[in-house]
């Protein structure tokens, strides 16, 4: 029993001891972002195979909390900063400046069997506030409506909920969902549902509908046509000092290959190699 | 006891060492003996001091959110808007949420799980008991993020394709899945209790002419239906505290079923709020004490729990001392 | 009558019974045996040449020599596929036609600067070279015969431009040329259609082969490879054969998944034999082999675990496992000799049993309110530590939860211990501190080792606690216990409902979960005949 313990206790040790310092990069923050931004450390990795870089994916708030803090050097945010914590942020000396990585849309979606093609925006807000609660209003099937949301401290849901919602709370009876791909599977596995998600998750199982007669592509998006889009922000303290490392990190996006990463995690770039 | 033995001796120092002690051994072996209990207690006492930190910390965090809101619609508004402009904390439906899926997971644990223990103590022999031990503590080691997985890739599909649901994770997805996580629990409390009761109990039955049945019935269960309370309340503790499960499975829609009794709707309980919610909301911010407020009302459910628990697992240990 | 009643509802009650246990054995099976199924073909499957070329270049395992010959006899299957899309493409694709026209007018504008032309002759021909080429892209956009023939003449009429003469400009007057000569002999009308249709049919082969070798290596690993796994192949295959439609046959009706073969799309056309080529060629282009890829338990993982194993997560749970343990350990085993020295049920001792019982009543989320709140939030800053969720925070909130589990093993172990060991121990004129180290503990090592086996496995299987105190889903490795770590219960948890790729990869979602249950069961069933051991040697008595 002794001896496991030394063992252990050396094991410890050890590894307690490997912390050399290292050229580190803190990001932190929204859980939509963290994808790209992981990404983006794999890709960078390979460049700068030293680098030590930590995504948390937490949620855009804990972004803004940890750069006002000064615990991360870049807060990934799916939401541009409040008020409030713009203003906490320069209390502190810290002066947030924001970034535009890629733009995302939020696609209202259903199961593919149900023939609904097109809502307007206040068609969605009365579907979430529980006005409609059968397709059959919306010149659809008679059948209930099974309403899929994201949790209310998502980046999504704000998105939604200030883009849609308006001042209107949730009915009761909306489903709350974890995560994007919690979404896609509840709408995929429901006749009757309908939910909000990402652009990138859209695929065969799941059909977009077109809001205010936009459908949602990379086109519309860009052009801002499509009405619920939000841009994705990267957030530094200060313009990063050219070819820093943060430098170096928040402008990846405007490479060929950051172009690439964010297509291929299913967002729209703001390039156009 | 020790300075009892304690005796002068002055025979000179040899290679064995003498039974008696000197003054200062004697001495040294008090100390030592009495430091070394207040060691002891000292240690165990820890157990105490961190459940005293656990209500205290739980109570510190949550308790600014009584302050700055209304307890009251907490209690009973099913407004639960934590993030609006103009945020509503309304728990009702949280907190009902947390007792029906337990309450069904109950209704559906509670017979299986007494059944099964009249089998394992009346019913079989020895040896088959000692195989069917073992799938019981299996099917309480599974981890419950495993039972969850199980809920949301297997359950819910099969729940949704074959009973034309429209969703399949809903209270009856984490009632069933929480019956089956609170079955051990049931099943070894209420079987050692129904083998406390002694021999005559049951020979007496016996003599009489009473079938098995009557007998465990009318003669057995009731003399041991202290201890299968407690196996209840203790299998309800373990369904009211589990997180995955509710969280994966239940559908987390912040809603009362209506009608009551329908369990195919989704519901949202107290530890999949917390589980869901903490991870994203900023440190100190109302939201975040909203939570912690909810960990209060969920750790006072459980140490009330406890507590009966506690009553009546005495009083089902004071009835077989009687025997 | 009464008696024959009586006797019926007690058999009745005895099936029950029975049925009741047979049903929790039957609970047992069905919850095991598809996630260990399941996760059984994380390791053992049937694999593709893709695999062994991610497992050749992730993680430097294989036979480079064999591997190279496989690939070159795929490539052969291969090449015709990529031939015949190519050719095909010349024809209707018009947004590669439109990049290159981009292409060509970006480099012209490089041009005009390292020729050095400034000002307002620089702004001219700089747009009318980008006239050209949004007559060009919009000719390649058009189905309209007329429309593009009066564009491409008016491009062409630049052709001989003094300006131009001589630069990249002439690759757009050789572009719409060829685009002249090209759209004689296709239906324009359906130019449009095809080239949706071939760019998913590109996509699904992309997917199902891999990139196409001629382009450039895709920025993330998961787009590298192609299908690794017969079962990924056939379901790909499934999709590049037949196109899933919705319609509506009458209103007010579902609309109907309606399957179609997808070559009835490119009917007539050269891509049509293409499929039934893939079909039957899949063996020659993929090369499956049958895999036994143990090293899922050691290899580290791309992104949503689309490659790799499980080491990272077993080793944080491992490392959250003993640190925890270290805590619980002797804090246990103290207060089991305690509570099980003391004969008499005085009031401290009541009150420590009562704090033992309220523990392990505590619901384990609360243990993680408490975790971040107490350790994360209080504890480290108090210690100078930085305060974030770490591998230290974890253990201990983990340490706290199984406190009550390693106390109740451990005390009912050295209780069981024979009063007549201790009596000789004593009556050997041995102190209690010695008759506790050198003959109690020996005596009860096996319980307490049973207590210790439990809770580990416990440890290993929470998720609710470390969700704020130190679980990640993603992260490096970590140096120390300073850093959070991923671990296999909060992965389970998260390749369930929380990552995209992970849906693409169920084989991997069930892996994680399968090495989990494997790993709390192997420790349970290491308790459960411990104990019987122990029981059979007490009973020998």
């Amino acid at each position: 029993m002794k001896k496991l313990i030394v063992i252990i206790v050396t094991v410890l040790a050890l590894t307690g001891n490997l912390l050399a310092e290292k050229q580190t990069l803190q990001i932190e923050g929204s859980t939509t972002v963290g994808p790209i931004a992981d990404a983006f450390v794999e890709s960078f990795k390979s460049n700068y195979p030293e680098l030590e870089i930590t995504v948390k994916k937490t949620g855009s708030g804990d972004g803004a909390a940890a750069l006002v803090d000064n615990r991360c050097d870049i807060a990934t945010m799916s939401r541009f900063m409040k008020d409030d914590e713009f203003k906490k942020a320069v209390d502190k000396g810290v002066f947030p400046v924001a970034h535009v990585i890629a733009m995302d849309g939020v696609c209202v979606a259903v199961h593919p069997s149900n023939p609904v093609t097109e809502l307007t925006t206040a068609q969605v807000r009365d579907i979430y506030t529980g006005k409609i609660n059968n397709w059959k209003q919306l010149g659809g099937l008679d059948m209930p409506i099974v309403i899929i949301s994201r949790d209310t401290s998502s980046g999504t849901y704000e998105t939604f909920h200030q883009l849609v919602m308006g001042k209107e709370q949730m009915a009761a009876g909306v489903e709350y969902v974890n995560s994007n791909p919690q979404a896609h599977s509840r709408i995929k596995t429901t006749p009757g549902a309908v939910g909000y998600i990402g652009i990138g998750f859209i695929d065969a199982e799941v059909k977009a509908l077109k809001i205010d007669g936009v459908e949602p592509t990379k086109e519309t998006i860009i052009s801002g046509q499509y009405p619920i889009a939000r841009p994705l922000f990267l957030f530094t303290n200060g313009y990063p000092k050219l070819g820093s490392l943060v430098y170096k990190f928040c402008t990846f996006h405007l490479t060929e290959t950051g172009q690439e990463i964010v297509e291929a995690k299913g967002f729209i770039a703001c390039t156009k190699y | 006891m020790k300075n009892n033995n304690a005796q002068i001796n002055k025979e000179p120092k040899t290679s064995s060492r003498s039974l008696a002690l000197t003054a200062l051994e004697d001495f040294n072996g008090f100390a030592i003996y009495h430091s070394g209990r207040f060691v002891l207690f000292a240690v165990s006492f820890n157990t105490v001091l961190i459940v005293l930190l656990i209500f205290y910390f739980v109570i510190q965090q949550g308790l600014p959110f009584f302050k700055n809101f209304d307890t009251i619609e907490f209690f009973t508004s099913k407004q639960w808007y934590p993030e609006a402009d103009n945020p509503k904390f309304g728990a009702l439906s949280i907190i009902f949420g947390s007792l029906y899926v337990t309450i069904s997971a109950l209704l559906l644990a509670v017979p299986a799980a007494i059944l099964a223990a009249v089998f394992l103590s009346e019913i079989v022999s020895h040896k088959i008991r000692n195989y069917v031990k073992p799938v019981i503590e299996l099917l309480a080691a599974i981890p419950s993020v495993a039972y969850g997985f199980f809920a949301v890739l297997v359950l819910a599909p099969f729940l949704q394709t074959h009973f034309g649901l429209s969703t399949g994770t809903n209270a009856l997805n984490a009632s069933l899945i929480l019956s089956i996580m609170a079955l051990p629990t049931i099943i070894s409390v209420a079987e050692d209790s129904i083998t406390a009761i002694g021999r005559d109990l049951r020979e007496a039955s016996y003599g009489l002419g009473a079938t098995r049945f009557e007998t465990i019935f009318k003669v057995v269960i009731p003399a041991a239906h202290s201890g299968i309370i407690a196996a209840i309340v203790l299998g309800m503790m373990r369904a009211i505290g589990e997180t995955m499960v509710v969280w994966m499975a239940s559908g987390n829609a912040n809603q009362i079923p209506s009608p009551w009794w329908d369990l195919t709707q989704s519901v949202r309980t107290m530890t999949a709020t917390i589980a869901g919610d903490m991870g994203e909301t900023s440190k100190g911010s109302p939201h975040y004490q909203s939570l912690f407020a909810i960990g209060i009302v969920l750790l006072a459910m459980t140490f009330l729990l406890n507590i009966i628990s506690e009553y009546f697992l005495a009083s089902a240990g004071k009835n077989s001392r009687k025997k | 009558m009464r008696f024959f009643i009586r006797h019926i509802t007690d058999k009745i009650f005895t099936i029950l019974t029975v049925l009741s246990v047979i049903m929790l054995v039957a609970i047992l099976a069905v919850i095991l045996v598809p996630m260990l199924r399941k996760g059984l073909s994380a390791i053992v499957f049937n694999g593709t040449i893709e695999f062994r070329k991610m497992q050749l270049d992730l993680f430097s395992r294989g036979d480079i020599d064999e591997l190279k010959n496989e690939d070159i006899r795929s490539r052969l299957y291969r090449n015709k596929i990529y031939e015949t899309i190519e050719s095909f493409k010349q024809n209707i694709d018009s947004e590669t036609l439109s990049d290159k026209a981009g292409v060509i007018y970006r480099n012209f504008g490089k041009e005009l600067q390292r020729k050095n032309i400034k000002g307002a002759e620089y702004q001219k021909l700089r747009s009318l070279s980008r006239e050209l080429r949004d007559k060009l892209q919009a000719v390649f956009k058009s189905s309209d015969k007329k429309f593009i023939q009066e564009n491409i003449s008016d491009v062409l009429k630049f052709k001989n431009d003094i300006a131009f003469k001589d630069t990249s400009i002439d690759g757009l007057f050789v572009l719409a040329e060829d685009f002249a000569s090209d759209i004689e002999h296709i239906d324009l009308s359906r130019r449009q259609q095809y080239a949706a249709s071939l760019k998913e049919l590109e996509n699904i082969i992309t997917k199902l082969l891999g990139p196409n070798p001629s382009l450039p290596v895709p920025a993330l690993k998961m787009d590298r490879y192609g299908a690794t796994r017969r079962d990924i192949a056939e379901k790909l295959l499934n999709r590049l054969l037949w196109l899933e439609q919705w319609q509506q046959d009458s209103p007010g009706k579902p609309m109907k998944r309606v399957i179609t073969p997808r070559a009835e799309l490119f009917a007539g056309t050269e891509i049509e034999p293409l499929f039934n080529y893939i079909r039957e060629n899949l063996d020659e282009i993929l090369v499956f082999k049958p895999a036994f890829y143990w090293q899922y338990f050691i290899d580290d993982s791309t992104p949503g675990h689309y490659f790799g194993g499980v080491w990272p997560e077993i080793l944080g749970t491992v490392f959250l496992t003993l640190a925890a343990m270290i805590f619980v350990f002797p804090i246990g085993i103290i207060s089991a000799a305690y509570l099980a020295q003391c004969q008499s049920d005085n009031l401290i001792i009541k009150i420590i049993r009562m704090a033992i019982n309220t523990l392990a009543g505590v619901p384990s989320i609360v243990f993680g309110l408490f975790g971040l709140a107490f350790f994360v939030l209080y504890l480290m800053p108090l210690f100078g530590g930085p305060s974030k969720p770490c591998i230290l925070t974890a253990a201990l909130t983990l340490a706290v939860l199984t406190l009550p589990v390693m106390i109740r093993a451990s005390e009912e172990a050295i209780r069981s211990v024979p009063q007549s060991y201790v009596e000789a121990s004593l009556g050997l004129g041995a102190g209690k501190l010695t008759t506790f180290i050198s003959v109690i503990l020996p005596a009860a090592m096996p319980g307490i080792l049973t207590g210790i086996i439990l809770s580990v496995s416990r440890v290993a299987g929470e998720t609710a606690p470390i969700l704020f105190t130190g679980a990640i889903a993603f992260g490096p490795t970590p140096k120390s216990i300073f850093d959070p770590t991923r671990t296999l219960s909060y992965g389970s948890y998260d390749i369930a409902i929380g990552d995209k790729l992970a849906a693409l990869v169920p084989h991997n979602q069930y892996g994680m979960v399968a090495t989990l249950i494997m790993l709390v069961f192997c420790l349970n069933i290491a308790a459960i005949i411990m104990r019987a051991k122990i029981s059979r040697k007490l009973k020998g008595h």
